[in-house]
Order: C-alpha cells, then structure tokens, then sequence
C-alpha cells in the first residue's frame, strides 16, 4: 500500500539518518488512513527548509516545499482554500522555533484542522551545525565558539501557554510516528508534534533515548493541563534527565474551519473554493 | 460652475461623515463631487479636513482655494482661512453637533431637507439627536450660495478602496487575507462586511509575513485569492513574493502606498513605492504591476489583475496610493470587468527548483529550461497586454507638450489641463511597460507629474525607451498631499512650449 507514496526522488539525508524512520511511520500512517477509504488526493504534506524538508520529495502527494519558517499559515491558507483536504506540515526546529515561531503561536489560536510535524533535531543540520533556539547550554560550533549562553526553549511548554489542543513529543522511531500519526488524524483541529531527532552528524544522541518513558504507560492524564504542564518541565533541552513521550495535552474546541458559514458550507458540501462557480 | 466645501475639526467630530452625506445627496441630484481626505495619524482630537468639490461637469480634484468653510473647531478656521476665496464664507459655531452643520449647508445649498433626512437614516445610530440638530441648523440658516438643481444624471459614487473592493467582488474572489495597514485596510473591511452575502472569506492573520503565505496556499488549491497593504507591510511580503514566483501561484495583491521611507507619513499619500513593486523579491521571476488612476478604473484594473493572475501563474500588483483608496470619485460610466477562470490545480509546488514532478532538483539542465519558461511569460503577457488600455490619452492630441504621471495624479491633471495647450498619457500598466507609448512621447516637450521626490516614472520611462525627462520639466510633489489643480495648472503653465 505504501508503494503508491513513493516517490522516484533518491533520498539525500544522511545514511543512518533519524529522518528515514519519520518518513517510513509516516508513509505507513498514510497506508493506513488510505486503506480505511481516503484517497491519496484528500491529503497534502507542506514542508520547511532544512533536512526534513526533504520529506517532501519522498512522499507521493500534493502540496509545497514552502519557504524557511512558513509551513504554518501556508498549511492555514491550503485549509483555508479547501477545508476537505488533509494537510500535514513539516518543519525543522530551525523553521518552527526561529524563524516562523510567531506562526506556531497562532496556529495553536487559531486550530485550524491540520497535523504539524516538528523535526527537531536541535542544530541548524543543514547549513552545518549552528544552533537553533533549542540546542542546549554551552554547544559550540565554528558560528558560536563561546558556547550556547541562552536557555533553550521549551516548546511543549509554550504549545501549553498558547491554549493548543493537542500537544506531543514522540521520538524519531517508526513506531513512534505510526502511534502519533494515528493519534492526530483522530483529532479535530490542530495538532501539535514534536519529534525528537538527533542530527547523527552534528548533534548526535546523547542517550536521549535511554532516558525516554511513556507518558500513556505511565497513565498520564492528557486532559488535565497542570499535569501536562508538570510533565513539559520534566525535560529543558539542556540537561536530560527523563524525556517524557506522547500526548501531554489533549482537547478538542472548535476548529476554524467550523467557525466561518463559509468554510462550514464547503466542508458540509465536500467543496472547495476552487468548484465555486459565480 | 465648481464649488469648493472645507469640513474641518477635531478627529472624532465627525467632519468626515458630513462631507460623505453631502457628497451622496449631490451625487444623487445629478452632480459630479470630489472629496478628499486629509486625517492625522490619531483617533480624538488632533485636526482633520476633507475637501468636498462638486460640480455639474465632471471633477476629479480639488483646488487649493474654497469656496466655504464648515468649522467644527476654532481651530479649523485658524488653519484654513487663508485658503478662502475672497468671496468666501466660513461656518463656525461653538459648541454644536455636526449635524446642525448638516443642516445649514443643505439650506445654503438651497437643497430639501427631506434628501438629508434620508441620509441620516441611512446612517441609522443617533437618528433623533441628529435630525433635531439638522432642522435647527436648517432653520436658522437663511443665505443662500448656490442653488442645487435636480440633473437628472445616473451617477456611481465610491473612493478607491470601495471600488477595488467591487472589482474584486465582480471578479469572483474567494480569499481575502490581510493585516491592518493605512490605506489598504478598508479594502478588508468592504469585503469583510459582504463576505457572507457574496459568499467568499476575509480572515486577519498575525502578520503580512502570514498573509501572503497563507495567501500562496490557498492560491495553489484553486482558490481567487487576494491580499492588501501598503509599503511596509509588502516589503515583509517580497520573500513570499518571490515564491510565488518560482512556484508559478496566482496572486493579487493590492498595494496601497503612502509616504516612506519607513513609517514616514502613516495617513498621508506618496507614490514611492512603483520601484518596489517593480524589483521586489529576491531572484528573477515575472510580475505585474497595474496601476488605476481613479475609482472605475480601480474596478477595471482589478478584474485585470485577476485575469492575468490566474492566466499566467503570476502575481499581479495593483498599484495604490492613500489619495486614490480614501477619495471620493463621482462614477458616470459603467466599468468594463474582465472575467476570469480559476485554472489552477493542487499538484506539487515547491521553492526550489524543481522537476516535472515537482522534486527538488539541481539539474542545470532543467533549471534552465525552468528560468526560461518562467521568464518567457513576460513576452506572452506583453502580447496579451496589447488587449488592454496599458495608456490612455487625453487633452490635445497634437499637442507638443506631453504630460506623463500615472496613478491618483490623474484627476488633478485632467481638471488642471482642461484649457491648455497640452496632451496627457497615463499609464495603467506599469510592468509589463507599454512600449507603443514610446510614440507619442518621443521629441515632445515631456512634463512628468508624480508624488513622488525621484520621478520613478520618469526613471521607467527612461529604462524602457532611452527618453531622458530633464529635470527641470519634473513636477513633483513628495510632502504627502495631492496635487490642487489650480496649482498643478500654474506649474504645467511654466513648462508649455
């Protein structure tokens, strides 16, 4: 079933990349949302600039390998001009932490029906080995000799603040994304997911994944918010001590896309702008 | 006949809506009327004017003198007394509503009181507080200036933003996105009050950044996609711009400029920004620039805009400033619309270079080939161009003296002009650039008029034909007011040969 998301692009990541793992859960995700009936033209991928970026190239649908940071209103705007597609976005922590940051903020405000998909591997890989906002303390690189001075931030924590209604971190295994995947397709409005990644060239696994648990194993309680809050403190980006996986938060409110008649009609009608005819 | 009114007061006393009854009950009566507006960046107190002109043939721009001032303040008779005609009048009354005004004008106007009532009920809120004040403006006055007739003349009334906003309407737009930005703004709020009647959306992003990349999702779903603002904002743009342009979306985006560098003058008009337009975004891709130069045009203009949009893959700009979106034109004929069909397809789009499939690529050959098709649509958007009014020409047609402007300076042109000795081209379109313009400028006694302190029309013009403007021959005006025709006419006057 996967065969049909294949693309004939050769892959550029790394040999032994993280990246081929979030690529292989997510085709699978999509095999699966496929074989239960949707159709490959009822979804659309977006993605960043960076690494994961080339996701883009490797998964047979429709969408755009948009500009650095914008993956967000750009997935917003593809909903917007059709509220029936599936639209998933893809961005690195570069392109969601640095340089679209404001947007991730209001996506969250504004919960539009989209999945989104955060790569975060903690180093600007692609333009060799700078630091994004979440590389932790004292990193040094050719850029930053001096080391990193600046607490990373913590993004769980800041989707929490900016009221998003589903919140996650998972790591960059096949089995993981499948989970996550599967999660976020049940969920109405948007969807926010963090992928632990590390970069195996520039910044590579410093026993992450030793020190990750299961927050459904340990029967956290995705709906309540301080809990989920309490869990975000439990890992900084700096130092890793427990790094909690899968739903923190999770909670359903109205979805932009229901919020506008206009937008409400077209979903009800299976229509898009584009069947419009005035 | 041409009368000149000045509604002037604090902003928040309401001089703005005076001067748009009073404009909507002459249009009604068969009058040509002009308004400007002239308003601080502040939203009580301060001093803001509009300047209302009518008359029985068509006016499309004030003069510096008035004919009577309606002074809401103390302070209005202070600053604009001097610009009364010697046979002037001004109205200052403390302490009163500016409805009372209302009143007093109609009478002075000779016009029934029954045509204001009807506005004051159109305007709905404060309707019996206002019409008490009107009748006792109305019952006092007992001068009569000038006496309205019924012209029996169908006449359209809207400023450029209402009339963008129309056009847009009448060209099937589905999207509207936007950030707050003066003079762009109201553009949103037009669409966004008649979004559910007509059945297309409006949303505010965070950002002008947002804006037009939501703006490029929405445009490769197939969907009529448009956005607004002005200078600072389309410079947040240009990156998304420029994907637009390598990606092949259609865009509208309507860009309503006012007086930069930076926030320079935030309510005041300037047309510095044609460079801009023209160059903005990294990298070599295809654009349109179009630019209208009063409200039914701005109607035309933006049908065209769609048109090309979707035809080409490209984004069209249409070029605005604060005089041309926030004046009031007088419309006489009916615009010409040009249809457009939503011909794009959601495929895989990407901002690299990529190929047929739509996969990154960094093939020297199929990068060439993709610059080259890219770039060749300028050639087939200069041929289907031909179809459109790129210029037009009015005044003497023989004429060795040759005014060139484009944009909101057409109307004080067209009134300053009305008996000299000279020919006017406007250009509309400003890239693609209408080469067949060259003939009737060459080895004429070109006169440039533009808002702006560096003659960029003048700098074009020069790019595209080898015609040098000579300096002297540049009238340019970059404090952030419009040309007054009677003033333009005196400094074209200089330069006739």
């Amino acid at each position: 079933m996967t065969s049909d998301l294949n693309t004939t692009a050769t892959p550029t990541w790394c040999p032994g990349c993280w990246n081929f793992q979030i690529l292989a859960g997510i085709k699978s995700g999509l095999a699966e949302e496929i074989k239960k009936g949707k159709n490959k033209d009822d979804f659309a991928i977006v993605s960043g600039i960076g690494c994961h970026a080339k996701i883009f190239d490797y998964i047979n649908l429709n969408g755009i390998n948009t500009l650095h940071g914008r993956v967000l209103p750009t997935c917003l705007g593809m909903k917007v001009g059709n509220p029936n597609l599936n639209v998933i976005g893809f961005s690195g922590d570069g392109d969601a932490y640095a340089e679209g940051i404001e947007h991730l903020i209001h996506a969250a405000r504004f919960n539009s029906d989209f999945k989104y998909f955060v790569h975060n591997n903690q180093v600007f890989a692609l333009t060799v080995a700078q630091p994004t906002p979440v590389t932790e303390l004292g990193y040094k690189d050719k850029t930053n000799p001096l080391g990193v001075k600046f607490q990373p931030l913590n993004p769980i924590k800041l989707m929490l603040a900016s009221g998003c209604g589903f919140v996650a971190r998972v790591f960059a295994e096949k089995s993981q994304i499948e989970y996550i995947f599967k999660e976020a397709m049940k969920h109405k409005g948007f969807a926010f997911i963090e992928v632990i990644q590390p970069c195996i060239i520039f910044h590579n696994d410093k026993g992450y994944l030793e020190k990750t648990y299961s927050l459904e194993k340990e029967e956290h309680d995705k709906t309540n918010f301080d809990a989920a809050w309490k869990k975000a403190d439990e890992f900084d980006y700096s130092t890793v001590k427990k790094i909690p996986l899968g739903i923190f938060y999770q909670k359903e409110k109205p979805i932009l896309e229901e919020l506008y008649p206009q937008l409400a009609e077209l979903k009800k009608k299976k229509m898009s702008w584009k069947d419009i005819k005035r | 006949m041409k009368f000149s009114i000045l509604f002037g007061g604090k902003a928040g006393q309401g001089a703005n809506i005076l001067s748009d009854i009073l404009g909507k009950s002459l249009v009604k009566k068969g009058y040509y009327v002009f308004v400007s507006r002239d308003y601080q960046s502040l939203i009580r107190g301060g001093h803001n004017f509009n300047v209302l002109t009518f008359s029985d043939e068509p006016v499309y721009s004030n003069d510096s003198e008035i004919d009577l001032i309606i002074a809401l303040d103390k302070n209005t008779l202070e600053l604009h007394k001097k610009e009364l005609k010697k046979n002037g009048n001004a109205i200052h009354v403390e302490a009163k509503g500016n409805m009372y005004f209302a009143g007093r004008l109609f009478k002075i106007l000779c016009m029934d009181f029954k045509l204001l009532e009807e506005e004051l009920r159109e305007l709905k809120g404060r309707f019996d507080e206002n019409i008490r004040e009107a009748k006792e403006g109305y019952e006092e006055e007992k001068k009569i200036a000038c006496r309205i007739i019924d012209r029996k003349e169908n006449l359209n009334f809207m400023n450029g933003n209402q009339a963008v906003s129309e056009g847009a309407i009448k060209s099937g737009i589905d999207i509207y996105y936007f950030y707050p930005m003066t003079p762009a703004t109201n553009v949103a709020g037009e669409l966004a009050e008649k979004q559910i009647e007509n059945n297309h959306i409006v949303l505010e992003l965070e950002n002008e950044i947002a804006v037009i990349n939501a703006a490029v999702g929405s445009a490769i779903t197939g969907a009529k996609t448009m956005i607004g603002t002005s200078g600072g904002g389309f410079d947040l743009m240009t990156e998304a711009l420029s994907l637009a342009g390598i990606a092949e979306s259609p865009l509208v985006i309507y860009l309503a400029s006012r007086p930069g560098p930076s926030t320079g003058l935030a309510t005041y008009s300037g047309q510095g920004d044609l460079d801009m337009a023209r160059h903005a975004g990294h990298g070599e891709f295809v654009r349109m620039v179009l630019s209208p130069g009063d409200a039914e045009e701005c109607q035309e203009i933006t049908s065209q805009a769609f048109y090309f949009s979707q035809k080409f893959g490209v984004s069209v700009i249409i070029l605005s400033d604060k005089h041309l979106a926030e004046c009031l034109y007088t419309i006489k004929e009916k615009p010409v619309i040009t249809p457009s069909k939503k011909v794009t397809i959601l495929k895989k789009y990407n901002s690299y270079e990529s190929d047929k499939f739509g996969y990154m690529t960094e093939s020297p050959e199929i990068v060439n080939k993709n610059v080259e098709n890219r770039l060749k649509k300028q050639k087939e958007i200069e041929r289907e161009a031909e179809k459109f009014s790129q210029f037009k020409i009015f005044g003497k047609s023989n004429s060795e003296n040759v005014i060139v402007s484009w944009g909101s300076p057409k109307g004080a042109i067209l009134d300053a002009i009305k008996d000299i000795d000279a020919k006017f081209i406007q250009f509309l379109y400003l890239d693609p650039f209408p080469m067949k313009a060259k003939k009737e400028i060459e080895g004429k006694n070109i006169i440039l008029v533009e808002n702006d302190a560096t003659g960029q029309l003048g700098k074009l013009i020069a790019e595209k034909t080898g015609i040098i403007i000579e300096d002297k021959n540049k009238i340019l005006r970059y404090d952030g007011r419009p040309f007054f025709a009677d003033e333009l006419k005196k400094e074209i006057e200089r330069r006739l040969k």
